[in-house]
C-alpha cells in the first residue's frame, strides 16, 4: 500500500480488539485527493459511477502490474475477479471515490473494464423474477446444501 | 450493461438493495444472515441536511460526512448478482444517501420497536425518492412491542408499504423479508 502498511487481508477487514471489524481501519497517511491528483469521482452532471457497478482486470491490465504501482497496482491486482467499486473500496481500505476516479483512469488505459449496470435493465420486472426465484431457492439456514 | 471494451471475464449484472435504519437496529446483522461473504465496511458519503436553520441565513445548513456502510453479496447464478448495502440513518437529521442508493431495485427499513424514532429518515427517504421498500420490525429477543397494526399507526406508512417482523439474525427470516420488497418492486413494472 501507499502509505507503507501491509496489505489487508482480502478475506475483510481485520478484527479490532474486541474482535468486531474495525470498521474504519488505520487513518491512511496519503489524502484521497493526492491519490487521484485532485479529481473527483463524479461527472459533469454531477453523477457518479454506481457502488455496485462491476470492474474486472483485462489481460493487458495483468500483463502491466509489474508496471504499475500503488492504488493502482491493487486495483488490477484484485480485479482479476469481477468485483464492485464497494468491495475494491473495501478490500484495498480505500475511499470510494478514490476507486472511482482510478478505476476510470486503468479503464482508459485499457486496462480494467467497467461495466456500469443499465438501470433498466436491473428494474426490468424478468431480472427481478430471476432474483426472487433465486432468493427463494436459498435454504432456510447456513451448512443445508439445496 | 455498458461495455466500453471488450471483456477479459463478463461479470455478472448487479441488483442493488439498501438495508437502512438507525443505529445499532441489526442492519449488519441482517446483512451478514443473508450474505455469502462476511460483510465488508467501507464508507460513503453522505450529505447531511441539519434539522435547524442558520441563525443569520435561514438556510437549512448541509454539511457532507462520511458514514460507514457495511455490504454483503449473494450469487443468484453467474449472470446475476444481488448487493446489500446498509445504510445508516442519522437521528435529528435529514440526509441524502444519493451516492448509495442510486438504481436500488427497493428498500429494507429495519426498525428497533423501543426506538422507533429512528426510522422516520430513512422512510421519508424512500417515500419521497419513490423507492420501492418495506418495513421491518426486527424481533429483539423474538418478540416485538407492538402490533403490526400498532406499529403501521406510529410509522403513519402508507397502505401500499408492506411492515412484516422479522428476525435478522435468522437467514430465512432475512429472506423472505427482502422478497416481500422485491414482489413489491415487480408489482410496480407493472407486468
Amino acid at each position: 500500500m501507499a502509505d507503507g502498511t501491509p496489505p489487508p487481508d482480502p478475506a475483510g477487514p481485520e478484527p479490532g480488539p474486541k474482535g468486531q471489524p474495525d470498521p474504519v481501519g488505520p487513518a491512511p497517511s496519503v489524502r484521497p485527493f493526492l491519490v487521484t491528483a485532485g479529481r473527483v469521482a463524479a461527472d459533469a452532471d454531477g453523477r457518479s459511477m454506481p457502488v455496485e457497478t462491476q470492474v474486472v482486470a483485462t489481460t493487458e491490465g495483468i500483463d502491466a502490474l509489474d508496471r504499475l504501482a500503488f492504488e493502482r497496482h491493487d486495483i488490477v491486482a484484485v480485479c482479476r475477479l469481477p468485483q464492485s467499486i464497494a468491495e475494491i473500496a473495501a478490500r484495498l481500505r480505500l475511499h470510494l471515490n478514490v476507486v472511482r476516479v482510478l478505476a476510470e483512469d486503468l479503464r482508459a488505459a485499457g486496462q480494467l473494464t467497467v461495466h456500469v449496470p443499465d438501470s433498466g435493465v436491473v428494474h426490468d420486472a424478468s431480472v427481478l423474477r430471476r432474483v426472487i426465484e433465486g432468493l427463494r431457492a436459498i435454504p432456510d439456514s447456513r451448512g443445508v446444501t439445496p | 450493461m455498458t461495455t466500453t471494451e471488450p471483456a477479459t471475464v463478463r461479470p455478472p449484472l448487479p441488483v442493488k438493495m439498501v438495508i437502512a435504519g438507525g443505529f445499532g437496529v441489526g442492519k449488519t446483522t441482517a446483512v451478514g444472515s443473508i450474505s455469502e461473504i462476511e460483510p465488508l465496511t467501507t464508507e460513503a458519503a453522505i450529505t447531511e441536511v441539519a434539522a435547524g436553520v442558520d441563525d443569520l441565513t435561514h438556510t437549512p445548513r448541509k454539511t457532507t460526512t462520511t458514514v460507514a456502510m457495511d455490504f454483503g453479496c449473494l450469487t443468484i447464478d453467474p449472470t446475476l448478482k444481488l448487493y446489500l448495502f446498509g445504510t445508516p440513518g442519522q437521528e435529528r437529521f435529514g440526509f441524502m444517501w444519493d451516492d448509495i442508493v442510486e438504481g436500488a431495485v427497493g428498500g429494507l427499513v429495519i426498525v428497533d420497536t423501543r426506538r422507533l424514532d429512528d426510522c422516520y429518515a430513512a422512510v421519508d427517504y424512500f417515500e419521497h425518492r419513490g423507492i420501492p421498500f418495506a418495513v421491518a420490525a426486527n424481533a429483539f429477543d423474538g418478540k416485538v412491542e407492538h402490533t403490526l397494526e400498532e406499529l403501521r399507526w406510529a410509522l403513519d406508512v402508507t397502505d401500499g408499504v408492506p411492515v412484516v417482523v422479522f428476525d435478522a439474525r435468522e437467514r430465512a427470516s432475512v429472506r423472505d423479508a427482502l422478497l416481500v420488497v422485491l414482489e413489491l418492486a415487480l408489482t410496480r413494472t407493472g407486468e
